[in-house]
């Protein structure tokens, strides 16, 4: 918990020093009227360094997620992810692994209005989520309020629950900034509504690769990204 | 949006709730023996489980006519004893209460049962659900406790709104 807020507090830093330099960078542009800035568009392909960092950092998590997006139109992206994580989930009551791959694709729409030749986008977006996975229950204890008479049942038999599945919608809001040419850093923050999911009999799904945690009191889930992402530039087009 | 998140983030949703069912205790009604249809409390009831060395919190020297008995969730079986009309015998030392002991009737119940694990939520996890529970009394030549009897036939304690068994004294 600690560990993330912690990192919540520097990627909200991180943002407002982009904010401070994007703006900054502004009032240094000096160009003359003449000019015909055109837009590159292509296709940016990149990786999520905020799993790989936490898969590091994190001894119950390991993940990476590729992710790349398209520019159809001057403000319109085609945008999908590709990953794979694996978590293990430890309470005083229940230890559990949870393991797959999920992929998601949707539409990124920019709503920055970038001054002159800089290509940056702060954006709303949406996806469709699906996620293949295998939940393994390593352990749990039974809970009881009525503590009199300890310990409770502790049962330490591996069960496996494989070939779950579930699918999700998701809105994205985010930021794209070109740090070098062609070259991106992302932040984004993700809300995600739960479609359908398999119900693992006599068990729940406690995280969904892709979907994160999941809440006993609503079908929501949440998430972010932190991208590191390279535009292969293939045509430009006038602005 | 971000500040739905922040809400989220901010929600004890690890945190069983107390109004979720868990892993149920055995109720029991107590009746009047010679008039069956009516409650009868029980005088200074003491109840402590067979092995254990605590009273069982909320019966020490009560009267009641309602009670409620966790039962064991890693064995299928749970032993009480029942004291009526109890006092305490401090042996000639009011000061000391180490050497005291419980004096009254005591009565035997033994609880047989099979248990299944049922998966709660997230923050509960699993809790234990009795079924085809046994209520005996063990004769001991003087019990207080004359009869019982289970509420269903292949009764089950698999939740705490109304009682399991009835008994008459």
């Amino acid at each position: 918990m600690k560990q993330q807020r912690t990192l919540t507090y520097f990627i909200s830093s991180l943002i407002l020093l982009l904010f401070c330099v994007s703006v900054h960078a502004q009032n240094d542009s000096t160009v003359k009227d003449s000019i015909i800035i055109k837009e590159k568009y292509g296709l940016r392909v990149g990786g999520d360094i905020g799993k790989l960092i936490r898969s590091f950092a994190d001894d119950d998590y390991s993940g990476f997620e590729v992710m790349a997006d398209y520019r159809l139109k001057k403000r319109l992206y085609i945008a999908g992810e590709i990953g794979f994580e694996e978590k293990n989930t430890i309470t005083d009551y229940l230890d559990i692994t949870s393991k797959g791959s999920y992929i998601k694709g949707g539409i990124d729409y920019n709503m920055y209005q970038n001054w002159l030749n800089m290509d940056n986008m702060i954006y709303t977006g949406f996806r469709i989520g699906a996620s293949t996975f295998s939940q393994n229950l390593n352990s749990f204890t039974v809970y009881t309020t009525n503590q009199y008479w300890e310990p409770q049942f502790t049962s330490n038999d591996l069960k496996e629950f494989n070939g779950l599945t579930a699918l999700w919608v998701e809105l994205i809001l985010g930021m794209k900034v070109e740090l070098f040419n062609n070259l991106f850093l992302g932040l984004n923050v993700q809300l995600k509504i739960m479609a359908s999911e398999t119900e693992p009999d006599n068990f729940g799904n406690v995280y969904v690769p892709g979907f994160n945690k999941t809440f006993d009191s609503s079908g929501i889930g949440v998430g972010y990204g932190y991208t590191m992402s390279y535009r292969i530039p293939l045509y430009k087009k006038d602005k | 949006m971000f500040l739905i998140i922040g809400n989220y983030s901010c929600e004890r949703d690890d945190i069983c709730p107390e109004s979720t069912p868990t892993t149920p205790s055995l109720i029991i009604d107590v009746f009047d023996f010679n008039s069956q249809e009516d409650k009868k409390n029980i005088f200074n009831l003491v109840i402590a489980g067979v092995d254990n060395e605590d009273i069982l919190p909320g019966y020490s020297f009560v009267s009641s006519n309602n009670l409620v008995l966790p039962l064991k969730t890693d064995v299928n079986n749970t032993q009480y004893i029942l004291v009526k009309e109890a006092t305490i015998d401090d042996n000639g030392t009011p000061d000391d209460s180490t050497d005291d002991i419980i004096i009254g009737n005591y009565d035997t119940v033994s609880i047989n049962y099979s248990r299944t694990n049922i998966f709660v939520s997230r923050a509960c996890g699993y809790k234990t659900i009795y079924e085809n529970v046994t209520l005996t009394v063990v004769q001991d030549g003087d019990n207080w406790i004359l009869s019982s009897t289970p509420l269903n036939p292949n009764q089950s304690v698999e939740d705490e709104t109304t009682a399991h068994f009835n008994i008459f004294h």
